[in-house]
Parts: structure tokens; C-alpha cells; sequence
């Protein structure tokens, strides 16, 4: 018996039903990136996974948590369910096929399901092409705003959901809630990190 | 300080009523509860008690779910406040729903509104300039509307009274077409900001950079503490910091025991009795039970706020009155006025790379009006002029956005401090129109069976000229000033953005031409007193709300030494 058929056959002796999806992800090790590990409440599967995936490979882990460890993919699939209009959020599906089928023109798969390299190339390219925001004035954009792609939206939503979470405000970031008097000229290395409020 | 009396049932008669808490509605109840008066405080919406009532004070990011954004479904309610971009989970309860208070726009006109005691002096801006003759004089001198009843010395020790007590921080310069006010310390710029302040200053003689001047308390006073630098304002301030209606006037008014608010009260018209020529009372529309109760008295303050005192007034109608109470003149709802917002440029600062600042400054610079201010600075392009708003800061990982990397390098280079940033943006005087009004439309009526409004006004080519102005001048001044990547930028708001409403129901020296005498009394019913924007004969280029305070503590000592000359 060769040896991958014995490790099935030890897995399926344990019989637990727990242990299916990890054995299923095992045999099918290619596509373990795109394996989520939460249920999402309001996008499908797939667009989850094309949010996880982006967000880690925006974010990945380093020495300080990563996308996925800050549960940003969840966030996101918060606000798109609840910030969201109906017509925002249709417009947000449209985008997120348009993205997948350019990925699989040019990489032959969605981009979930891409390898690391290809990951990185296809954002290369996307970046390039996504427009950019406006400079933003007390929190709303300066002069009329063009359309941006769905890739810099959902990257400014990750930043977002990463920087405003609980252990990157509190633990990474300089966190300050009552700083007192306004001090406006002040050694950089006397704070090192910027403030997280 | 709980325990505001509401219960106005008891009592059908006052010595005076004042339409609406917000700032000039606080003002009114404090002076006259101080100088005796029992007086009554009719609130459209809901009581909102200091501090007790700012359920999102202390939030921080990630004690809510969506991180301080609002939902769809809450915004669906408010739409038009939603325009502004300033509506969230952590203010959305200080903001009123449009859809309980529906409006026509001729042409766009954003009316942000805030329905509860305080009303928007919880969410407003704080900057507090004087006026100067400049403004008071502007209209007689190039024929555009009206002339003002006062003068800058008229009003100038009603300045300081009210400075003394709201708190304004500043510095003083001693510039006439900006009188100083009674300052508590300023803010401190940050390093680019000084930076920039002495460029501008050395190549443009006659222009200042200045800190803005603002009711943040920056030294403690009279029980209130001094701003700590949270900039979380509009949730509502714990140290009573700013100055709110909630934190400071209706306070002491309610100290006096004179004071009784009534909320859910929507003020629907003011009661003229015929026979003695004068109003005798305010009838109000309980907001809740829809019942329509009378309340008497015998001075009544309209501070409900631009339009809403606008609406009242057209709505008292009588057999003398048969257009609005007051309007003889045919003025009232007339010369409507905005200030233009969002014109300008912002650019980036290359140095102090080594330099950052403790605290979110809730302020920023201002840069005072320099055209047409003299001979020298006469422009042929335009009537009137502008200043400048604007500040400098850091950026943050917010700005990972639009920068073309991403993963562990991008995501670790977003922990420390960005490029310094700078921006001016604009704001230009708004000459009365006749043209740009209020009016009632009786055929759609409101659920409380009041008839709507329509709005119909927009900016006109003077307005537009200075806007032009604005941002070839912010290019100029940034680039003079050594910023780097500099980007004009004009978002052609209509008239609302600025939330300076003022104008339609203006003050004058003729009856025939003007709503409101000097002393802010309606011409033909002295009794009635209108002392919010609608008074505005003339919008100034800056901020509006110290001079309603100002005005309103004049008009309010005015109508208690008249009472007592038994003239009312």
C-alpha cells in the first residue's frame, strides 16, 4: 500500500466527522490558501475567499499580527453586509467577478487560488490601474472623487479594519485617549510609533 | 447638573419664551432666566442633558462593531446629513432624521439639521471670529442689500461679555478687519505650520497665518475643564471643553431656577393679538402626542435657527399678518446665505521628518481676509473676500490606500508616522439675494400638519468669482511656501455646506426693506425678538456664532430694560 493511501485509511478509521474538512484540505494541499476557517454572514464563499486572500496578501503576518490574525476578512464581510446599499453592494459583486476573471485570464485561476508569485504579480498590475483617492479635508475628499477600483477600495478597507482593531490600536500603535494639551513640535523618537487615535 | 425643570404643564404663562436651545437659544435663556425672567425653553426634540447623555464618548475604535461607521439602514433616514460626510455610529443620535423633516431643493441645498436641546452648538465647529466694520459696513458702501443697523462699536462690549464667559482661545493680533476677542490662550501650532506661517508672511506682506481662534477652553473656567486633545467633539464633551448650550448657557440658566425647558415642543406659529398690537404667545405642537398646546408670555425669542425661525414666522399669520408675522417689508424668507466651503489646495511639506506632535488638536490655522480690505487691496474681480482655513499634520496608515505596495515591507512601513500634509480651504462672503429664499409650501405638509419648506438658492457669480480667487491663491500660497505635490481642489458645493445659514429675516434701519431693527425686535412687534442667523444683514466671510451670541446677550438686556420701562 503506498503511503498516501495508508495515511487516508488511518484518517477515515478515526472516523470523526471533525476531522473531515482538515483531511479533505490535506488531499487537496494546493488549494489550502483558500480554505476559510469562519462562515461569512453576508458574502458568498467565494467572495470571502477572494477577501481573506487579499487582505493576507496585503497584510501578511510579520513580527506584528498579520490580516487574518486582526480578523479583518471578517470585518469587511460586516461592512459590506451593513454599510453597504443594496445598489453598493451589487456594484461591489460586479467588481469582485470583473477581478476574478481578469485574474483567471491572465493566471488561469481566481485569485484565491493563485500561488504567492502570481498573487503578487496580478497586484502589481491592479495597482497600477486602480485610480486613487482624493486627499481627504475633515474626513470627506478634496475636489469631485473618480471612481477607484474595486482592489484600492478593499485595500483602503483592510487598512482600515487592520489599524482600527483592538490589539493594533492598543498594543502595536501608540494609544493615547487623553492626551491633554496640543503639543505641536515634538521629537518623532520621543513617541516612535504614530498615534492609533 | 440634572434635574432641568420640564414640567410646563403647571404653568401656561411665562415672562418670556425662547424658541429653540441651541447657541443663540442658550444665550437667550441665560440671560433672561439671570436677569429674572421666568422664562420657557421650547425644544423641537429631545433633552440632552450634559454628559448623562453622550452614550459614545469615550469609544474607541474597536468597541463597535463597524468601527464607528453608521449602518445602511441608519442612514437611510439621513440622507441629505449624510451628504456632509460627518455622520457615524458615534454622532448619528445628534444629527435629525431628513425623513421626519421633509424639505423641497429647488436647487441643491443641504440643511443639516439637529433636533434636540442643544441642537448644533453640540456638533458645530467652534471657530469664533469678531466681525469688524469691514462687514457691518460692506452693504452701505457697495449697495448690496441693506445697510446694518449697528456698528462695529455697537456690539463690541456684547463681544467681550460673551467671550468671557463661552471661552475663546486666541491669539491677539490687532487686526482691524479682525478684532480680537477676550482670549484664552492659544493653541500651539505644530512645526510646519510655523513653518509655513513664516514663509506666507514673508512673501505675501499684509497676508497672517494665525492659530484659529475657537471655544475650546484652553485654560480651566468656571467649573469646566480645558480641552485634552481627543477631538471627539461631537459625541459630546466630558470635560465641558467646548462650548455647547448643554456644557455652559443652559446650565447657568437652569442655576437661576427661573428656567423651564419643554422638549418634543415644535414651535408652529407665533400668537399676535390684534387688539394690543404685540404677540401674547407661542403655539406649540407636542411632537409626540401631536396635541397643540398655548404658552403665553410677554417677550418671545426666535432662536430655532435660520430656516426653522423662518418657517415659524411665515407660518403666524393673522389678519395683519397675512404673509408672516413681521414681514411688511416682504423681505422675510428672502436673502438667504451661505458661506462657500471646500475651495482650495493642499499640498505636501518635505522636512521635519524627525519631528511629530502629542494630541488631535480640535482646531487648525486661519489665515484672515487680505483682499479688498484697503485701496491697496481692492480687486476689480470681485465684492467682498474670504479666508482661510486649513492645518497641518502627518499622515497616517490611512494614506497606505493610494501608495502602489502592499504586503510585510508596505504593511510595516504604516506603523511609524507619514509625509507632513498641508491644506487651506476657503471660505468666501455670500452677498443677500433676493432672489435665493425660503418659502412655504402648503400643499405638502409635514406629519405634524405643519406646510413644509422650499429652499431654492445657489451660489451667484460673485460668489463664484471669489471661489475662483480662493483657489488660485491657495496654489500660490502653497507653492510660495516651498509644499511639494500641491493639488487645487473645488467640490462645487451648492449653498448648505458651510452650515452658515443667514439672512431671511434680516435686521435694518427700514422697516420697508428689513424684518428687524437694531436691537433685533421684529418692526412692527416689538416683543418678538429674532437673534439666530435669520437676523444676518450681511454674511461676513467668517464664522457666524459668536456674533449670534453676541447679539443675542444685546437684544436679551435690551428686551428686559424695555420690559421694565414698561415699553413692551
Amino acid at each position: 500500500m503506498e503511503r498516501r493511501e495508508a495515511l487516508k485509511k488511518s484518517f477515515l478509521v478515526a472516523g470523526s466527522a471533525a476531522l473531515a474538512p482538515s483531511l479533505l484540505s490535506i488531499l487537496q494541499s494546493c488549494k489550502e490558501q483558500s480554505r476559510l476557517n469562519w462562515k461569512p454572514e453576508f458574502l458568498s464563499i467565494k467572495q470571502a475567499e477572494l477577501v481573506s486572500s487579499l487582505v493576507d496578501t496585503i497584510l501578511p503576518k510579520t513580527t506584528t499580527p498579520g490580516a487574518l490574525d486582526m480578523k479583518v476578512d471578517m470585518f469587511i464581510d460586516q461592512v459590506f453586509g451593513k454599510v453597504y446599499s443594496e445598489e453598493g453592494k451589487k456594484a461591489m459583486v460586479i467588481e469582485m467577478e470583473a477581478f476574478d476573471a481578469r485574474s483567471t485570464e491572465k493566471f488561469g485561476d481566481r485569485f484565491a487560488e493563485l500561488s504567492s508569485e502570481n498573487k503578487t504579480a496580478f497586484l502589481k498590475e491592479e495597482e497600477a490601474n486602480c485610480g486613487k483617492f482624493n486627499g481627504k479635508i475633515w474626513g470627506t475628499a478634496a475636489g469631485e472623487q473618480d471612481p477607484v477600483g474595486f482592489y484600492r477600495t478593499l485595500k483602503s478597507m483592510a487598512l482600515w479594519g487592520y489599524f482600527s482593531s483592538e490589539e493594533i490600536g492598543l498594543n502595536v500603535l501608540n494609544y493615547d485617549p487623553v492626551p491633554g494639551p496640543y503639543q505641536g513640535c515634538i521629537p518623532l523618537a520621543d513617541v516612535g510609533n504614530t498615534w492609533s487615535l | 447638573m440634572a434635574n432641568f425643570n420640564i414640567d410646563a404643564k403647571q404653568n401656561m404663562t411665562y415672562d418670556a419664551i425662547v424658541i429653540g436651545s441651541g447657541i443663540s437659544g442658550g444665550w437667550a435663556a441665560k440671560e433672561l432666566c439671570e436677569k429674572g425672567l421666568k422664562t420657557l425653553v421650547l425644544e423641537r426634540g429631545r433633552l440632552v442633558e450634559h454628559i448623562v447623555d453622550y452614550p459614545t464618548m469615550n469609544n474607541d475604535p474597536w468597541d463597535l462593531d463597524l468601527r464607528g461607521a453608521a449602518t445602511a439602514e441608519d442612514m437611510k433616514d439621513r440622507q441629505v446629513v449624510a451628504r456632509s460626510g460627518f455622520v457615524g455610529e458615534n454622532n448619528k443620535h445628534f444629527y435629525a432624521k431628513d425623513s421626519d423633516n421633509p424639505y423641497k431643493e429647488e436647487k441643491p441645498f443641504l440643511w443639516m439639521r439637529a433636533n434636540q436641546m442643544g441642537g448644533r452648538s453640540l456638533l458645530w465647529g467652534k471657530q469664533c471670529y469678531r466681525w469688524s466694520d469691514l462687514d457691518f459696513e460692506a452693504n452701505a458702501k457697495d449697495g448690496h442689500g441693506v445697510d446694518w443697523p449697528i456698528r462695529y462699536k455697537d456690539i463690541a462690549p456684547w463681544y467681550t461679555y460673551v467671550e468671557k464667559f463661552a471661552g475663546i482661545s486666541g491669539e491677539a493680533l490687532g487686526l482691524p478687519q479682525l478684532p480680537d476677542s477676550h482670549f484664552l490662550p492659544p493653541m500651539e501650532l505644530n512645526c510646519v505650520e510655523k513653518d509655513v506661517k513664516t514663509r506666507i508672511e514673508k512673501e505675501f506682506p499684509g497676508r497672517n497665518m494665525i492659530i484659529g481662534r475657537v471655544a475650546h477652553l484652553t485654560v480651566p473656567l468656571n467649573g469646566r475643564g480645558q480641552c485634552q486633545s481627543r477631538n471627539r467633539c461631537d459625541r459630546g464633551c466630558p470635560y465641558g471643553a467646548y462650548f455647547s448650550s448643554n456644557a455652559v448657557t443652559l446650565p447657568a440658566a437652569n442655576a437661576t431656577g427661573n428656567l423651564t425647558i419643554r422638549p418634543f415642543s415644535i414651535a408652529d406659529s407665533i400668537i399676535y393679538d390684534e387688539e394690543k398690537g404685540k404677540a401674547v404667545g407661542v403655539r406649540v405642537i407636542d411632537s409626540e402626542t401631536k396635541e397643540t398646546i398655548e404658552y403665553y408670555a410677554r417677550i418671545i425669542f426666535s432662536n430655532a435657527s435660520t430656516i426653522n425661525t423662518t418657517q415659524i414666522l411665515l407660518n403666524s399669520t393673522s389678519n395683519r399678518f397675512e404673509n408672516g408675522l413681521g414681514n411688511d417689508s416682504g423681505q422675510l424668507g428672502h436673502n438667504l446665505m451661505d458661506h462657500t466651503y471646500r475651495v482650495g489646495a493642499m499640498g505636501k511639506f518635505d522636512g521635519h521628518h524627525d519631528k511629530y506632535y502629542k494630541g488631535r488638536r480640535p482646531n487648525g490655522i486661519y489665515i484672515p481676509r487680505y483682499v479688498n480690505i484697503d485701496e491697496k487691496s481692492k480687486t476689480d474681480k470681485f465684492v467682498r473676500g474670504f479666508g482661510y482655513q486649513g492645518g497641518a499634520g502627518r499622515a497616517n496608515w490611512d494614506a497606505g490606500a493610494n501608495q502602489e505596495a502592499f504586503g510585510a515591507e508596505f504593511k510595516d512601513s504604516l506603523m511609524t508616522p507619514g509625509d507632513w500634509e498641508f491644506f487651506i480651504t476657503g471660505f468666501a462672503e455670500c452677498l443677500p439675494d433676493y432672489d435665493n429664499k425660503v418659502s412655504l409650501d402648503k400643499d405638502n405638509l409635514d406629519q405634524w400638519g405643519r406646510p413644509t419648506l422650499v429652499i431654492d438658492a445657489e451660489f451667484k457669480e460673485n460668489e463664484l468669482a471669489i471661489n475662483r480667487q480662493i483657489q488660485i491663491d491657495a496654489v500660490e500660497m502653497l507653492e510660495k511656501a516651498g509644499l511639494k505635490e500641491i493639488v487645487g481642489f473645488d467640490n462645487k458645493h451648492g449653498m448648505g455646506y458651510g452650515i452658515h445659514e443667514m439672512g431671511t429675516a434680516r435686521m435694518g434701519r427700514d422697516p420697508k426693506t428689513s424684518v428687524l431693527n437694531a436691537t433685533n425686535q421684529v418692526h412692527a412687534v416689538k416683543n418678538v425678538f429674532v437673534t439666530d442667523g435669520a437676523c444676518m444683514t450681511s454674511s461676513s466671510c467668517v464664522n457666524p456664532s459668536l456674533t449670534y451670541m453676541a447679539l443675542t446677550a444685546r437684544a436679551a438686556n435690551h428686551a428686559v430694560s424695555e420690559l421694565n420701562k414698561k415699553n413692551l
